[in-house]
This record gives structure tokens, sequence and C-alpha cells, in this order.
């Protein structure tokens, strides 16, 4: 199984996906939603398992071939999430992303080619990018969420704060698990699990700024109070994921993504 | 929750105002003394250190030190470093993580995080409290063996020759070579390249055609593609030992049907480049082929009569008696050809128990993923 079926299997794994998290919204029960989902994923890692036989090596190696597990990942992780806390925006969330993964797959392979650097070729590679994309989006919606209870009542913050609070920790544990696996991966490629490169500064910066969110109730400040952290936070998570490169102390950063 | 009344405003006044106080005391010890040195941390002092601070968990402290373990402290001592962290990530060309205000904080967070486990040992509830002590304690293994520990880390850096054994290494930017407890002797240093690729180049300004988007072709036997309205086919690439690749091409330019064809190379040490001019301005030529993998295959000893061979590539790191020795780098001006390996050797003894706080604290944060953000 060559690249050349991947078209077929993207599309029916996309079909599944959709439908599935459209059952999720519009059927009582989410049995039917939640097979289409599994079936879609079976799919695609039997695309990936095809692809891998026929290669020869796991598919790691060309931004191609990587981006082919962020899509598999997303899905997956955004249902377990799904039927741990039935958000079932996160599934139709997760869904969206990794289409747009598959589309990039389909419109610009890089499916040889890609230079990898030696570096970067680590099983960590994948895991450690994926856990930050599902921690991003989890504390996006976690700031969407702030900005509606402070432009809002007692009413909604009552509703929504817990909503807040679970998004805020179910990111920090992604959060944390990237950065471990980055740590994990640069002490195998590097020799070192932390160098304060710029990138891994600001990936500090962000968590230490969700860890005074999640310790704030300890203070007298109220919890109110506490959600202006959040907005400030995630910009401090854009510099973190968009921003570093063009920051001055960032010359010469390991990490160019 | 929260401390409303009078009392514990004016205690979270003091507790900040001490924290404040230590980190001042940080800054006259910085203009003083100068920046921390991580080697007075070495064994047996980060030992002592450890020891103090595990103290800190079984015995039940007078108040004025408890205190230090409280929640409202963490926000404080976290509100201080993302400070200084933000400094360090805005102004260019600083040394915060060696100076001793942030040496201090750091301190006070291990003792913070102490503290807080102490509290929490001696009323444990494993339903109630096992995210809690897997995240905390686990950080606190994770914060000791990344800042004192480090104290006891060695790194060297030791080139071998093809052929050679090698006992000396030498320290980053001091050319002094000495004696280590391990040695490497290279049995083959190997390396697998990408492909060059051939390009349009703009022969002014160097710049890849078409200009912004620039296109490339892999430069492989019978390998064919456009880049800027021009048809291009590899009719032969020769890349041999000693030699610089290069490959033997013909275009043809679709509008008008003209033809060109002859040799480019991207030349290196060995010889020299080629292009193929279209005219005045533009010109076929050839990137340098990337390195894809570089490995070495070694054979290494300690002091002690241990040998161990196996082979050693990029993200994967050869273990011996306590010294992990990377693939550094090589002869770049040579690539594949290069005859010499260049190795790091890590010494950390302390990596046992940083591995142990970092799968503490991944598995905590899975009881995040489950738990969520309910109150305990
Ligand atoms: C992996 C990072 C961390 C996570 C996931 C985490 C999470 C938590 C959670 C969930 C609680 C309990 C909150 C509650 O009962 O509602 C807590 C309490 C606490 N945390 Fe953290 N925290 C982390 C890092 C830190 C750090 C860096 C500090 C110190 C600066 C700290 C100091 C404390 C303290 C002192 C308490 C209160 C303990 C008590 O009074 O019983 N934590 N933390």
């Amino acid at each position: 199984m060559s690249w050349n079926e991947f078209i077929y299997f993207a599309a029916g794994s996309l079909l599944f996906w959709i439908s599935g998290t459209v059952a999720l919204y519009r059927l009582r029960r989410s049995l039917t939603g939640e097979l289409l989902i599994i079936a879609g994923l079976l799919l695609f890692s039997s695309f990936i398992a095809l692809l891998w036989d026929y290669i020869g090596h796991p598919p790691l190696r060309t931004m191609g071939e990587t981006r082919l597990w962020y899509s598999l990942f997303l899905v997956l992780v955004g249902y377990v999430t799904y039927k741990r806390w039935r958000y079932k925006w996160l599934m139709a969330y997760s869904v969206l992303v990794s289409s747009v993964f598959i589309f990039v797959n389909l419109l610009k392979p890089e499916i040889h080619g890609t230079n990898l650097m030696p570096a970067l070729q680590s099983v960590w590679f994948v895991p450690h990018v994926t856990v930050y994309i599902l921690s991003y989006a989890m504390m996006g919606a976690a700031t969407i969420a702030s900005a509606i209870t402070l432009s809002s009542g007692e009413k909604r913050e009552r509703e929504l704060l817990p909503l807040i609070d679970n998004l805020v920790h179910i990111g920090f544990g992604f959060l944390v698990l990237g950065m471990l696996m980055g740590a994990v991966w640069a002490k195998e490629a590097w020799g070192d699990y932390w160098t304060w490169d710029p990138k891994e500064v600001w990936a500090f910066i962000t968590a230490s700024a969700y860890l005074i969110y999640m310790h704030a109730h300890y203070t007298k400040i109220s919890r109110r109070e506490a959600l202006w952290i959040l907005p400030v936070a995630f910009i401090l998570l854009m510099i973190t994921w968009l921003g570093v490169n063009y920051l001055p102390a960032a010359q010469g950063s390991i990490h160019t993504y | 929750m929260g401390g409303q009344g009078k009392g514990k405003q004016e205690t979270a006044l003091v507790e900040i105002i001490i924290i404040s106080a230590v980190t001042i005391a940080g800054l006259a010890l910085q203009f003083v003394i100068g920046p921390l040195d991580f080697g007075i941390l070495a064994f047996p002092v980060n030992l002592v250190l450890g020891l103090l601070l595990l103290l800190l968990i079984p015995f039940k402290f007078p108040k004025s030190i408890r205190r230090f373990g409280s929640g409202r402290v963490s926000v404080t001592l976290l509100a201080i470093v993302t400070l200084m962290a933000i400094y360090m990530g805005v102004v260019p060309g600083n040394d915060v993580k060696h100076s001793w205000p942030f040496a201090l904080i750091y301190l006070m967070t291990m003792v913070n995080l102490a503290l807080a486990v102490g509290k929490r040992v001696r009323k444990f509830n494993l339903k109630r409290d096992h995210g809690f002590m897997l995240n905390h304690l686990g950080l606190l293994l994770l914060l000791f063996s990344a800042g004192p520990g480090s104290g006891d880390m060695q790194r060297w850096f030791m080139t071998v020759a093809e052929g050679a054994t090698e006992w000396r290494g030498e320290r980053a930017g001091v050319n002094e070579p000495v004696e280590l407890p391990v040695a490497i002797s290279l049995i083959d240093f190997s390396m697998e390249e990408y492909p060059p690729k051939i390009a349009i180049v703009n022969k002014s300004t160097g710049e890849s055609q078409p200009s912004g988007k620039p296109v490339f072709i892999e430069s492989t036997d019978g390998n064919s593609g456009i880049i800027a309205g021009w048809s291009i086919q590899i009719d032969s690439f020769i890349y041999r030992p000693m030699m610089a690749p290069s490959a033997f091409i013909s275009a043809k330019r679709v509008s008008d049907g003209e033809m060109i064809s002859g040799r480019v190379s991207c030349g290196n040490i060995f010889q020299q480049f080629a292009i193929l001019d279209i005219d005045d301005r533009f010109c076929f030529a050839m990137t340098h082929p990337e390195p894809q993998k570089f490995s070495s295959q070694v054979k290494v000893y300690t002091k002690e009569g241990e040998e161990r061979t196996g082979i050693i590539e990029v993200n994967r790191p050869l273990t011996i008696a306590g010294w992990k020795i990377y693939q550094y780098s090589y002869d770049t001006r040579r690539g594949r050809d290069s005859e010499i390996s260049v190795f790091e050797l890590v010494y950390d003894p302390w990596i046992i128990l940083a591995y142990i706080g970092i799968g503490m604290v991944m598995i905590g944060s899975l009881t995040l993923l489950i738990k969520g953000g309910k109150r305990e």
C-alpha cells in the first residue's frame, strides 16, 4: 500500500469521522456516532500499518509521514477525552484539525524529499508535538470560556467555572506531558533535558502562568479575578508557539519549527 | 480556601516580604560574588542539601517554617519565577539561570514543595492525595536533580579517528585534553545523505527560482520535474567516495523548446562545483546534500575493564558505567567521507532520580486528564 492509495483511506476515514461527529450531535444515543468514529480510526490505522509494511520501516521519517500520525492521534485522543468528559465540541474540534492535516498531506505531500535533520528523527517527535497541540486546543477553549464568563454575570459564572477548571487541568496535563516528552527526547539527542533554549524558556513561562491559575484559590484572589490570568497565559502560549522565533533573545534556538 | 481574614492577609504580606527580601539578598550576592558557579553544588554539597530537603517531609516543624509550604507561598514563588523567566526570554544574552536570585527562588520552591508534600504525607489518603503526591514529589525530585544535581554533571567532547582508540576528552571551549575513565575506539564512521537537489538559481542574488516559492528536483538517476518553465531530466547521477556529487541533466524550455544539457555539481573539498548557465542571469545548480543519518560503530572501554561494542547515532546514545556517549559531529568539510567522529560524553549521576521524577509527573498528569479541575 503506497501513498497513491492514501486518498481513498483518507476520504473514507474523514467520512466516518464527520458523520460520526454529526451523529453524536443529532442522535439521542451516542452508540452510532462512536461506532462510526472507531471505524474511521481503524481504517486510518490500517493505512498506516499497510504503508509501514510497504516501506519496511515505521513511517516516521518524512513530514508527510509524521502528519499521518497527527491526524490519527488527534482523533484518537479527542475520542478518548470525549468518552471521559462528553464534550462533543472537542470531538468536532479534533476531527476538524485532523482533517486539516489530512488535506495538507493530500495537497502538499512532502512524502519524500523533506529532509528531517537527524535530531528530529525520534520516536518522541510525534507524541511531543501532538500532545502540545491538544493542550493548545484545551487552553484555547478555556480562554474563550473565561472571556464569556468575565463579560457576563454571576449565573454564567456558576455554570462555566467548573468547565473552565476542567479544561485548564486537562490542558495542563497535556502541556506537562509535552514538556516532559520533550525533555526525555532532548536528553537522548543532546545530553541535556533542559537547556533554557528560548522555546523552552517560553514553554516554562506558559506553564507557570497556568500553574498560578491552578493554585490561585489558595490566595485571597477571588475566582473571578483569577480568570484574568487565562487570557494572559494564552497570549504567553501563543508567543511560545508562534512568536518565539521573532524575539531578540531567540536567535540561534534549536527549535526552528 | 482563600484566606479572607485580616490575620491571614497580614501573614500573606509577611511571606511576600520575606520572599522579596531573599530575592534582593540574591541580587546583592550577585553583585558581590558574581554568577553562581554550579560546581560548588557538587557532591557532597548537593547530597547534604537533598537530605535537608528530605527532612522537611516527615517531621512537623514549627508554624513559622511550615507556613512556607502553603499554596499561598507557592503562588508568590511562581509569580516571581515567571517574571524572571520573562526577563530570560526577552533580554538577549542574559545569564539569569546562573544568577543568585534565581537560585534562591529555586531553592525556596523546593522547600515549598517538600513542606507541602510533608503536610499531606502526615495525613495521607491514597484516594485523595495520589495525584498531588505524584505531581509535587515528582517535581521536587526533578527540580533537585536538574538543579543541585547538575553540580556533578560532566561533559566532554572526544574526537576519534577511524581505526584509532582515544582516552582523552576536552571541555567545551577549553583546548586541554584530559584523560577520561572511558575510551572509545572508532571502528567505522558512516553517513547517509539525502540526495542533493537541482535548482534554478539567480546568479547575482543566489535566490532559488521561482522566486519566493522555489522548486527543487531530487538529483537521482532518471528523476525529472519542472522548474520555472523548464522541464528537467536527470540523465545520470554520480557520487563516488572522495568526489563531489555530480549530475548530467538535460532541460527543455516548455515555451519554445530550447534545450540545454550539461553537468552540474555542488562541489566539495575534493572537487570544484559546476553550474550550467541558462543566460547571464540564471543557471542550473545543485544544492549540497544534507545529512540524513550519521553513526559510528564503536568499541567502548572503561578503566575498570568493562567493554561494549555498539552503534552510536543521533538520538541513540550508548550508556556505559554511568556515562552516556552521544554522536555529536564529524568532519563536516569531508561530509560522508569523514574519517573522524566527534562524541559528546556526559556523566550525570543523578539522572536516574531525574527520570523517576519525570515518570512520576507523567503519571501525575494522567490523573489531571482523568480528574479534571475537581477540588479534592
Ligand atoms: C506539575 C505541576 C503541578 C501541578 C499539576 C499542581 C497541581 C496542584 C493541585 C491539583 C493542587 C491541589 C489543589 C486543590 O486542592 O484544589 C496543588 C496544591 C499545591 N501545590 Fe501544586 N501543582 C504543580 C506544581 C506546583 C509547584 C511548582 C508548586 C510550588 C511552587 C506547587 C505548590 C503547591 C502547594 C504548596 C499546594 C498546596 C498543598 C496544600 O496546602 O495541601 N505546586 N497543586
